[in-house]
């Protein structure tokens, strides 16, 4: 999907974000859930799918990320990407019914797109001419927002949940270039752990 | 100051200028709506207004306005005058998509002022979209199309909308050369149903498609399978290994498949079984394929439910099947030189390359065994496919196998059979035809059993020689084609012939063509005979190579220069046809064609005349007027031989010239003409009253039979000259076989010529055996002096030695003529001969030689009397030089000679003594 297609919706979410900053347990909205049309009726499959897509390429978008962030990234890989969990991730309960599920995946999803959004514009100045890691950047974000779509979608249908209260996300602006690539080696990192057990939860 | 001046009254001039143009384009008045749109089948109404100010200048209202379209002017029942400015004017169903509307006045009455002018474009408003749908290409965009409905002749836009059920997405506008899809540059998202309409807009309206709600991985089409790979097994000959990298999109998407494969030189595919190939894979082993050959593979995928679309084919690959053991033995047959060497035979054993799908493999040599008995076998390995050997007059087995990498083929198996054996057991009802653009062959199998049949064909021409082809069919096979290059137009020889147990049966033959065609040449005709009303055309058969098929008929058309054309169909297997009823001494024109099945060529253009006469009818006419003519003249010869006394008494009777006659010696004893009534008996009708008759003793000792012997050679000589009888006899006078044969007796008389009186006739004895008492002698008749015996007495005192020298006269009777040609040519060679000699120049008697050379050729009779004329005038009296000149004659001046130096008649008589008895 088009970049300035999602724009608008990171920025709404991150306002979102910022007013429930704190808050500690997601908060159904009746008065904003509204949809333009009723969601399909296999929303629960289309998401076990959209998590099977991004497991499916979580590995791969990790491996081209440190890849193109050159070394010591490829060799230390782990040292710099696995060793230190400085992302952070919100909780998933794999055991929870599946309306907590469904938010705490919403929330993981959302946090990962201002994480994932993040790091494709820093990658556009750190490595701009490596088009096959924007391209799966993108795709991977299009997916992200699409899964957000459909947890949204069936909230608000299901649960009658017009939104769900947020966490920040590490605030990676003004670090030097190789702490951004880190903090973004790092996100994808548990990104690929994260949705493998999202998947597996699903 | 100048220039300032100047610059002054440019600046006047521009202004003055302006303030012009500001008033010209000052309108009189408008027109509303300024821009119609307006449907097409709709009412329309404009209403023009004018400004007072034109209205004062001109002195125009509303009642003076007109209005225009397109320069013409409207009817006035389509005007409506609102008020003192304003008119109006409708339009009842538009029909005109683009049409100039004007409003115009006639200024002051009469000068026609346009005041205003707008277009009214007509056209439809959209109708809805339908049949959306949407593809989404993997990785590349989502293109949806529809269906536009009518043409609205008018600019519409067609707009591609999309959204989520919590987001919208840019809207995606159509192409003006494409009002039916638009292509969302970006690849949707999966798992998200999205929802899409279209709206469609334009002057006259909106309006908007039913929406379509999907999972965009439901429309997806896959991007095809790549690096396709195909692996052979060398444990097994009848498979192949496919490997193929499955496209991204089966990370999260199961996938199934279609595979195609196809021989390299096949031109359709073969399908894999789609339940095979139903799952996500990256790998498939094709089986059941044929050795060493060469497939090429295709693969594509798609959603593993169905849904979606085919993704395109992938790039194709090929690979090759390993080798097996051939599975057929190659066809095999011999061929046998006529011609025997030592009690040897070369033989040439022949056989087929096996084709690839039997070879399974590259055949490496063929082995050749041959066995004239149990025990005796020569081997050979051959790479050819050909093997010449000399054999004996025995029977031999000869079998054939061929070898591959892998192994050998089965042995084929030939009997050839000794010098002695006779072929028998031909097939049955023979027969080809084309078919299919193939030469089929059918025949009936013999009731013994079959091995194989041989097919052998060549092209029958007349300037080539027949090479043969040939193929091998099992025993079961009775209908096959020939499975060769074969070329159409070409007659094929087709020589089927079965191969028994003990050697090959006899072998029948046909002809056919794989495709006919018209002859390249027309036959020529030619006449082979002309009559009068009908001519027998002939014609060869068309060589075989301009035939180019079976000739069925010929058509011979023939006409005469302006007559109308006659066509003759004629079998084909004639060579020669006979036109009747033509119309004789008429110039004809013959063409003729030949035709096959597939058309005809005429040959040249032949004329021929037919005769005027039928062949014998001049002859039929010409004879029987001849014979007519012949006849008539016969007639009156005879009649004339019958009145002759007549005749001569009234036309030339015998008038005596007492002045040129004497007396040499009469006698009283001399009997009366008129005692002789016997003879007047004998020919009572008178006709010999001017005959005398002569009575002389011959005293012949010649006995009896001579004188029949003699006769006997005169009456051949008398055939031989009957034909030529009428020409000196005719002419001289009514001579007939009567006088032919005294001519005859006169010719033996005549070698006693020297010893008988010819000028006279001397009875010495009585008339029968009357013996006269005394000497008689008889008057001549004739008007010739008779004066040569009286003064050439050594003459008859020659006749007297040749008549002493024979010693005896012949006794003979005559009835002499005086008109006997015979007669007087013996005359004048004895009698007028010393006269002539005396009183006639040399021409005269070369003259004379002439007739009688004349007679010589001309009658055969007499040629003794020639001989001894020619003898005695030649050589006793001109000598030999005298020949050549005789030679130089004219025929008509022979005859002349004749004319002058012969009497033809009462030739003076000599009598024997010197004595004349007057009549």
């Amino acid at each position: 999907m088009a970049p300035f297609f999602w724009l608008p919706g990171i920025l709404s979410l991150l306002l979102v974000l910022h007013w429930e900053h704190g808050a500690g347990s997601p908060t159904p909205d009746k008065a904003t859930c509204t949809t333009d049309h009723p969601c399909p009726s296999n929303l629960m499959t289309q998401i076990k799918n959209q998590l099977e897509q991004l497991n499916s390429t979580a590995n791969t978008l990790f491996v081209l990320y440190y890849t193109a962030q050159g070394e010591p990234f490829p060799s230390e890989v782990d040292k710099l990407c696995g060793g230190h969990d400085l992302t952070n991730f919100p909780p998933f309960h794999a055991e929870g019914t599946e309306k907590d599920k469904l938010v705490e995946l919403y929330r993981i999803i959302a946090y990962f797109n201002i994480s994932l959004g993040n790091i494709m514009e820093d990658q556009k100045t750190l490595n701009p001419n490596d088009q096959n890691l924007h391209s799966k950047l993108s795709s991977t974000a299009d997916t992200v927002r699409g899964l957000l779509n459909n947890v949204l979608c069936h909230l608000c249908n299901e649960y009658n949940m017009g939104h769900v209260d947020m966490s920040f996300g590490p605030d990676i602006s003004g670090n030097d270039i190789f702490h951004k690539k880190k903090l973004g080696c790092q996100c994808l990192f548990n990104y690929k752990q994260v949705i493998a057990e999202l998947t597996q939860a699903f | 100051m100048l220039t300032l001046w100047t610059r002054v009254v440019q600046a006047a001039f521009i202004f003055l200028t302006t303030e012009s143009i500001g008033v010209l384009l000052d309108p009189c008045g408008h027109i509303s709506p300024e821009s119609p749109v307006v449907q097409l089948g709709s009412n329309f109404t404009a209403v023009c207004v004018l400004k007072e100010k034109c209205m004062d200048n001109f002195a125009v209202n509303a009642d003076n306005i007109f209005w225009k379209t397109n320069h013409a002017i409207v009817p006035k029942e389509q005007y409506t005058v609102i008020n003192r400015t304003a008119s109006s004017v409708t339009f009842r169903d538009v029909s005109s998509l683009n049409t100039q509307l004007t409003c115009n006045i006639y200024a002051f009455g009469q000068i026609e002022q346009n005041v205003y002018g707008i277009t009214i474009i007509s056209g439809l408003p959209p109708e809805k979209p339908k049949n959306l749908n949407c593809i989404v290409n993997e990785e590349k965009n989502m293109m949806c199309q529809w269906d536009p409905g009518r043409k609205t002749y008018l600019e519409t836009n067609y707009t591609l909308k999309s959204e989520w059920a919590t987001e919208k997405f840019a809207d995606c506008k159509a192409q003006r050369d494409t009002p039916n899809s638009c292509t969302l540059d970006y690849s949707p998202v999966y798992f998200v149903n999205i929802e899409v309409w279209v709206e469609a807009e334009n002057a006259l309206g909106n309006i908007t498609s039913d929406h379509i709600n999907f999972d965009p991985i439901d429309k997806v089409k896959p991007n095809p399978p790549h690096n396709l790979s195909v692996r052979s097994s060398e444990e097994l000959s009848s498979i192949l290994k496919l490997a193929w990298i499955n496209p991204s999109i089966k990370s999260f998407l199961r996938l199934k498949y279609s595979i195609q494969y196809r021989t390299k030189d096949a031109s359709t595919w073969s399908q894999i079984p789609p339940e095979d190939t139903s799952s996500t894979r990256s790998s498939f082993t094709v089986q059941d394929l044929k050795p060493f050959t060469e497939y090429v593979f295709r693969i594509r995928c798609m959603k593993e439910d169905g849904k979606g679309f085919w993704s395109d084919w992938s790039e194709e690959a090929s690979g090759i099947t390993y080798e097996a053991r051939p599975s057929k033995e190659p066809s095999f047959w011999y061929k046998i030189d006529p011609s025997h060497t030592h009690g040897y035979r070369p033989v040439k054993l022949i056989w087929k390359t096996l084709p690839p799908f039997e070879a399974n493999g590259k055949i490496l040599d063929y082995e050749v065994t041959l066995t004239r008995w149990k025990s005796h076998f020569q081997n050979y390995r051959v790479n050819d496919t050909k093997l010449t050997v000399n054999l004996t007059n025995d029977r031999y087995i000869a079998t054939l196998t061929a070898r591959n990498l892998v192994g050998r083929s089965d042995a084929s198996v030939l009997t050839i059979p000794a010098c002695d054996f006779r072929a028998a057991h031909p097939v049955m009802d023979l027969k080809a035809f084309p078919k299919d653009n193939k030469l089929w062959v059918e025949w009936t199998a013999p009731t013994e059993s079959v091995n194989k049949y041989i097919l052998e064909w060549c092209v029958l021409s007349d300037k080539s020689p027949c090479i043969p082809d040939w193929q091998q069919e099992d025993g079961t096979v009775h209908l096959t084609y020939l499975r060769g290059n074969l070329m159409e137009s070409k007659c094929y020889l087709i020589t089927v012939t079965p191969v028994y147990a003990d050697g090959p049966g006899s072998p029948e033959s046909v002809r056919a063509y794989l495709k006919q065609a018209a002859p390249s040449k027309g036959p020529t005709v030619r006449t082979k005979k002309v009559g009068k009303n009908e001519a027998v055309l002939e014609w060869d058969q068309l060589p075989v190579d301009v035939q180019n098929g079976f000739i069925r008929n010929y058509t011979i058309l023939y006409k005469t220069a302006f007559g109308n054309e006659t066509a003759v169909n004629v079998d084909s297997s004639h060579t020669e046809y006979t036109l009747s009823s033509l119309t004789s001494d008429t110039l004809y024109m013959v063409r003729m064609a030949a035709y096959t099945d597939e058309g005809g060529m005429y040959g040249p253009d032949f004329t021929f005349t037919t005769p005027k006469f039928a062949q014998g009818e001049i002859e039929a006419i010409v004879v029987p007027v001849c014979l007519a003519f012949l006849l008539t003249t016969l007639l009156g010869v005879l009649f004339c031989f019958n009145k002759r006394d007549l005749i001569k008494k009234h036309i030339w009777p015998n008038v005596p010239d007492p002045s040129k006659s004497h007396i040499a010696q009469w006698s009283p004893h001399t009997p009366l003409r008129h005692n002789f009534n016997s003879k007047d008996q004998m020919y009572s009708d008178g006709n010999f009253t001017d005959v005398s008759v002569v009575e002389i003793e011959v005293n012949d000792k010649k006995p009896f039979p001579e004188d029949l012997k003699s006769m006997d050679l005169f009456k051949k000589e008398k055939n031989s000259t009957e034909g030529h009888s009428s020409g000196i006899g005719g002419s001289s006078c009514m001579s007939s076989s009567r006088p032919s044969i005294s001519s005859g007796d006169e010719n033996e008389s005549g070698q006693n010529t020297l010893s008988t009186v010819q000028y006279s006739t001397v009875v010495h004895s009585g008339y029968r055996h009357q013996v006269p008492p005394v000497q008689v002698f008889s008057r001549s008749e004739s008007t010739q002096p008779l004066l040569d015996s009286e003064e050439r007495p050594e003459d008859l005192q020659l006749v007297d030695n040749v008549d002493s020298g024979d010693g005896v006269l012949p006794r003979q009777q005559y009835f002499k003529q005086n008109c006997s040609q015979h007669e007087t040519s013996q005359d004048i060679s004895h009698f007028e001969r010393p006269k002539q000699v005396s009183s006639v120049n040399e021409e005269d008697f070369v003259r004379l030689k002439q007739q009688q050379i004349s007679d010589h050729i001309s009658q055969s009779c007499g040629s003794e009397q020639m001989k001894m004329f020619q003898e005695i005038s030649t050589a006793a009296v001109f000598g030999p030089g005298t020949e050549g000149e005789v030679e130089r004659f004219e025929t008509v001046e022979m005859e002349a000679a004749i004319d002058e130096g012969m009497p033809k008649s009462y030739l003076p008589q000599t009598v024997r003594q010197g004595g004349y008895v007057p009549q």
